[in-house]
Order: structure tokens, then C-alpha cells, then sequence
């Protein structure tokens, strides 16, 4: 097998470490993605694994090779940069051809894989022009097809669409995913935008301050966010505070406070049991929770928390409310189904009742040190 | 509708009138600095020269004597002068700017600078000082006997060599300011793009720096080349008698006894089309290239 393989890859700039031990196997054919905030390091790990840095520490393999000292013209991986880096005084098919004649392959063999690479990014009707006739997305199809022309083990995007408008973008994730599934090639994807990572990705790693927040399949990372910084890098979530006080065979029981009067008590399943009297936090995406004037029929394995609207914001496919329960304010998404919701609109400084299942809860054994979640919720309510 | 051709009308005709007010100054500056002495060359050129003047008699005889081998082989001199010139410079114009243009910012000001700082002292002292550095008594052969790898002096001045040398020298500036100020703007992630796709560092370099800087090369191919091919001063402070530069015939024609005024202008207006030619092939080239991009 070709996987790729990293082995406690480092990368320090004088004593700023950007990419810090990093360990990671991607099967060969995966379509793996890094997603994290601007500085992390996405960028340098993508580009020690194309060889324009060479890692501190660490080493790098593709199978059994170790690549991690190879210049980047002796790898079998190849880069779609984020500017596409066409090169502008040769054509469109001579930029496609340029890694077969560099090899010196055979002109005609050169023609029949350029022209079949034109078919696969749909660019025929343009092999003659120059890189500054064309559009944003149709460069970004040009880079492609000059990358994976050389047939390589490994694809390296960085940002590949970061330049294109929204509907070019998702149209453009959709034909990359198609490439892929065409070439079977593994493809590493860096992106800071996270429904593109949810949307495109096998997997995919949440990376900060150069090292993993977690790995895993869209899914789990995103309802079983393992770190604070994972559950609040994607998607909006609630992060309540809370000791467990109670640990039953499917559910554990919470309770979140500030002070005794502000109690609230909040039943949660779990992966990995709790210990009781744990100090854990609970992450409570804000789709995941109901809110009406009135307490729902059903009441087994329901939380149910009475509050008040503190703030509406209006956004387009749902609408957020931010709920203070007690001293805590909830983040609610509501979406706009007639069939959902039988009750005239909420209104500010309603009292509401606020309800979800438990499994819908989900605990993170951290707590956010730095408050991030209260913050970050405070700051969107606006003062009256 | 009506209204509206009106309005282009008047638009189109306003744009006629401002780009005649903003281009006069130039017409009337080319009318009198350029056109008119040229003119006046052209002129001189058919008319008969007297000893100290020139005889307004009607004669073709200059242009006869223009294309006589002895001027002929001047100019091929003066041109394979100025076209090793301009080869030299590149070859080390380029290195050079190559090195500049990757440094620091701070570096890159200071080199500028370093490049820029001989052109405070005149130009004509320059060449004296190369002149003395040369001579047999000069530095460098003092030199070269002192450390023993000679024993007497050699013959460095009033040779070819002598001529290139200084060419190169004070050409050089010229090469390595406009290929610098191409390299400066190159892309260096088309070189990154380069190597992923399996070009080495030198492949890289011949497939696309080089392509990329074509601009700056031209255009310091012409600041060097057209100054070198009618330069008069260097060779006639450091090169021989024997082989002399267009413009030191020219020169010469005008400044000695008897003077050959019509000679003079049929030889300057010869090198005229010669570089006229030179650039417009030159150009057509170039934007061959540009049309490219
Ligand atoms: N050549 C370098 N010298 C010094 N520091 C560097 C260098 N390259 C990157 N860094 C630093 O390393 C950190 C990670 O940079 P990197 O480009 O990998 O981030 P990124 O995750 O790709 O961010 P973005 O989403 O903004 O592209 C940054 O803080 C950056 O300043
Ligand atoms: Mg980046």
C-alpha cells in the first residue's frame, strides 16, 4: 500500500514552532482534510509534505519510502497551489504538459494524456489560450489537470477554492469530489471554510496552534467533538459547565451552575464514562434543541429548561434565539417549517420552554479555561 | 437616439482635443530636437564640403564615400563592439540582479544604491581613472610585476579588450536595473509550481525564470546596445587608432581639418537607421511575446 504516513512531524521558524509533532496515516485514495483557523499551520504541514520545508523533526513516508528529505521535484506528490500559479507565457496545454515533457515522455503519449486530462476538468474547447484568458474557476480546472497529469500518489490542495464566489465553490467541490473518485487518488485538502471540510472530506483533522484538536470522520467530529476547541471550531454549540452528580447505565446526570440559585440539572448520555463529582463540559449544539410556549408532550429522556428570550436574529434558513436559563444564556436555532411549528412567532422577553433529547447532549472531559463560549455569547446579544 | 450619438459625438471629439493639448508639448519638443536636425543632417548630407565649411553645390559624392569598406568595416567593428557588450552584461547583469532581487529589502536598497553611487562622479573621469589603471605605469601592472607574475609591463591599454572592458563597465548599470526590476516582481511560487511538477532548480530556471525575465534583458539590451554602438568617448580614451568606433569617424570628420561636414551627416544618419532598424525588429519581437501575456 501507498499510505501516507507522518511520524512526529515538527516544523519550528527560529523558536516559533508551527507544526508541532504531528502523527498521522492517511490510507491511500482518502480524501482527507485539515481544517483550522488562519495560522495554525495547515499551510507549512502541506507544504513539508510537498518538500519546500524540510521538517525540523520528524520524517515523512509514502509506502516505506521516507520522504521527508526529498526535493520537491523527486516526490510522487503534487501541489494545486492556492493562486494557481499557472505559468503565464506558455499555453493551456503546454502548462498541463509540463511535468510529461520535463520527464521527457513520448509527444504523442503527451497529446493523448493532455487531451484526456482537458476531457476530465471539461477545458477542450480551450488548450490554446494563455492563462490570463481565462476565469478564476476555469484556472483553478487547468491547475488541477496539470497536477494529476503526473499521476501522483498524493494531491495536495491548499485552498484550492478560497478565490471562487460561493455558488463557483460548491459546483467546484462537487467536480472535485467526482476527480477524485475518478482518479483514486488520495487527496489532502486544506481549508479554513468547515462545510466544505464536512462536505468533502472521508476525513478530516481540526488543527490549532499546529497540532491536532481531533481526527476523525465528519460526522464524529462534529456531533462528538472530543476538545472545547474542536466543538466550538465547528458549527455554533453551547458549552455549559457542569459536575456530575449522578451516573446511570445509558445516562449520567449534570449539574450546571454558577451559583446555588442558578442551578440547573441536565441528564446527558456518554462514549466514555464519567467519573462522579467530575468537573466536565457539555456541548449542546443549538439545532439540536426545540423551543415553544409550551413543554412538550413527550417528557421521557427529555431535558427540559424553562428561560427567557434575551435576543432574535433572523437567518435566512433559521432563526437564532439566544436564551437565558438561569445564569446561563442557550444558543437556539429554529428552522422555518410551517409543519414543525403550530404557534405565532416568539417574541422578545418571552418565557420559553427550551427542550432536547438527551443523547443529544454530549460531554467533553475539558474545561473552557478561557471562557470562550459565555464570551463569545455575550457578544452577540445586543444591548437594548 | 439622436441625443444620444450627440453626446458621443461631442465625447469623442473632447478626447481628440485633450489628447492633442497633452501630447503637443512632446511634438513640438521631437519637431525641434529631432526632426529638424535630422533634417538638417540629411541636408549636409548631399551637399560638397569646403575646407572649413560646406559649399552649397548639389553632390552624392559623401554618400558614395560612406559605403566605402574602410566605413563599412567601422561600423561592423562598432556593431560586434556594442553586441559583445551587450552579451557581457548580460551574463553578468543577471547573476547580479538574480542576487538582488532575492535579498532582503534592506540589502536590495543598499545594493541599488552601490550600483547608483558611481554615477556621481563624471563620467569622462571615470574612464580616466580606467585609463590610468591600465597604462603601463599604472596600477596593475605595478601590480602584476611587484607579485612577480610578470616581468614587464603588458600592453593593456589601446587594445579591444581595454574598450570592452570599460564598455562593460559602464554599460552595466544599465543591464542590471531593468532585469532587477523584473526579477523584484517575479512570482517565485511559478518556481515552487515548477519543481512539484518534477523540473530540478536548473530546468526551473531555464523553463521559466528565464522566459519571465525576457523583458527586463530586452530592455536593458537596448539601454546597453544603442549607447555602445555609437559611443565615442571609450574608445578613444583606451582603444586603438586602428580600430575605431562610427562615432569616432564621425567626429573626427567634423572636428579636423579640411572638415567633411556632408561625410559626417551621411555616416550619422547611416547609424540613425541602423538603430532605428535594430529597435523596430527588436520591438516587433518583444511584442510578439507581450501579445502572449
Ligand atoms: N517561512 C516562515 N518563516 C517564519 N514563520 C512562518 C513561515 N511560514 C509560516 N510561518 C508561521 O507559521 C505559522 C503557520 O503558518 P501557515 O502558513 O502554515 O498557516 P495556515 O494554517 O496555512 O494559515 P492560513 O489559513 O492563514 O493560510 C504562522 O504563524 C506563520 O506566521
Ligand atoms: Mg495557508
Amino acid at each position: 500500500m501507498e499510505d501516507l504516513r507522518l511520524v512526529n512531524v515538527t516544523k519550528k521558524f527560529d523558536n516559533f514552532i508551527a507544526v508541532d509533532s504531528i502523527d498521522l496515516e492517511i490510507k491511500q485514495g482518502e480524501f482527507f482534510s485539515f481544517l483550522g483557523p488562519s495560522g495554525c499551520g495547515k499551510t507549512t504541514l502541506l507544504r513539508m509534505i510537498a518538500g519546500f520545508e524540510i521538517p525540523t523533526e520528524g520524517n515523512i513516508f509514502i509506502g516505506d519510502t521516507d520522504i521527508s528529505k526529498l526535493p520537491p521535484y523527486k516526490r510522487p506528490v503534487n501541489t494545486i497551489f492556492q493562486n494557481y500559479s499557472l505559468f503565464p507565457h506558455i499555453s493551456i496545454y503546454d502548462n498541463i504538459a509540463f511535468g510529461l515533457k520535463v520527464k521527457k515522455v513520448h509527444k504523442s503519449e503527451i497529446k493523448d494524456r493532455v487531451q484526456q486530462m482537458l476531457k476530465l476538468v471539461k477545458m477542450e474547447a480551450h488548450k490554446s489560450k494563455f492563462p490570463n484568458q481565462l476565469s478564476g474557476g476555469q484556472k483553478q480546472r487547468i491547475a488541477i489537470a496539470r497536477a494529476l497529469i503526473n499521476e501522483p500518489k498524493v494531491l495536495l490542495l491548499d485552498e484550492p477554492l478560497a478565490a471562487l464566489d460561493l455558488k463557483l465553490r460548491q459546483h467546484m467541490l462537487i467536480e472535485l469530489m467526482n476527480i477524485h473518485d475518478a482518479v483514486g487518488i488520495t487527496f489532502l485538502y486544506v481549508t479554513h471554510d468547515q462545510s466544505e471540510a464536512l462536505n468533502i472530506a472521508d476525513r478530516l483533522a481540526i488543527m490549532n496552534k499546529g497540532s491536532f484538536a481531533q481526527v476523525g470522520m465528519p460526522d464524529d467530529v462534529y456531533e462528538r467533538p472530543e476538545t472545547i476547541f474542536a466543538a466550538y471550531f465547528i458549527g455554533d454549540t453551547n458549552l455549559i459547565e457542569g459536575r456530575v452528580v449522578e451516573i446511570h447505565d445509558e445516562f449520567a446526570t449534570v449539574v450546571c451552575h454558577t451559583d446555588s440559585e442558578h442551578e440547573i440539572e441536565i441528564d446527558t448520555t456518554y462514549h466514555r464514562q464519567p467519573v462522579l463529582d467530575e468537573v466536565i463540559t457539555l456541548s449542546l449544539r443549538p439545532e439540536k434543541i426545540a423551543i415553544s410556549r409550551r413543554p412538550p408532550k413527550r417528557k421521557d429522556d427529555f431535558n427540559i429548561l424553562q428561560g427567557v428570550i434575551e435576543d432574535i436574529l433572523y437567518g435566512g434558513t433559521h432563526t437564532q434565539y439566544i436564551v437565558k436559563v438561569g445564569a446561563h444564556f442557550l444558543r437556539v436555532f429554529q428552522q422555518h417549517k410551517k409543519v414543525y411549528i403550530d404557534e405565532l412567532s416568539l417574541d422578545w422577553e418571552e418565557h420559553v420552554y427550551l427542550y432536547w433529547h438527551d443523547t443529544d447532549t454530549h460531554i467533553i472531559f475539558e474545561t473552557d479555561k478561557n471562557k470562550v463560549n459565555s464570551e463569545n455569547i455575550m457578544k452577540t446579544i445586543r444591548r437594548k | 437616439m439622436e441625443r444620444y450619438t450627440n453626446n458621443e459625438i461631442t465625447k469623442i471629439e473632447k478626447d481628440n482635443k485633450s489628447s492633442l493639448i497633452l501630447t503637443t508639448p512632446f511634438l513640438i519638443w521631437i519637431t525641434f530636437f529631432f526632426l529638424i536636425p535630422y533634417l538638417i543632417v540629411i541636408f549636409y548630407s548631399v551637399l560638397t564640403p569646403g575646407v572649413y565649411d560646406i559649399k552649397f553645390i548639389f553632390s552624392l559624392e559623401s554618400w558614395k564615400a560612406a559605403f566605402s569598406s574602410s566605413y563599412l568595416d567601422s561600423i561592423t567593428h562598432s556593431l560586434v563592439m556594442s553586441l559583445l557588450t551587450t552579451i557581457i552584461t548580460i551574463l553578468i547583469g543577471f547573476p547580479v540582479a538574480y542576487v538582488i532581487a532575492n535579498s532582503s529589502k534592506r540589502k536590495q536598497n543598499l545594493f541599488i544604491v552601490l550600483i547608483i553611487i558611481p554615477f556621481w562622479t563624471n563620467f569622462i573621469i571615470r574612464i580616466f581613472s580606467w585609463k590610468i589603471f591600465l597604462s603601463a605605469q599604472g596600477l596593475l601592472n605595478n601590480a602584476l610585476i611587484y607579485f612577480g607574475l610578470i616581468d614587464e609591463p603588458l600592453m593593456l591599454l589601446r587594445t579591444n579588450g581595454a574598450v570592452l572592458l570599460v564598455m562593460v563597465y559602464v554599460y552595466l548599470p544599465y543591464m542590471i536595473l531593468p532585469i532587477y526590476s523584473v526579477l523584484e516582481k517575479f512570482n517565485y511560487s511559478l518556481l515552487e509550481a515548477s519543481m512539484d511538477l518534477g523540473a530540478n532548480e536548473i530546468r526551473s530556471f531555464f523553463k521559466i525564470t528565464l522566459p519571465l525575465s525576457m523583458e527586463g534583458i530586452f530592455a536593458g539590451s537596448i539601454l546597453v546596445f544603442i549607447p555602445a554602438l555609437g559611443t565615442y568617448i571609450i574608445p578613444q580614451l583606451v582603444g586603438h587608432q586602428s580600430s575605431a568606433f562610427i562615432g569616432q569617424l564621425i567626429t573626427f570628420k567634423v572636428k579636423s581639418i579640411p572638415r567633411n561636414w556632408p561625410l559626417a551627416s551621411a555616416l550619422s544618419f547611416i547609424l540613425l537607421l541602423l538603430v532605428a532598424v535594430i529597435l523596430f525588429t527588436g520591438y516587433n519581437y518583444y511584442k510578439q511575446g507581450l501579445r502572449r501575456k
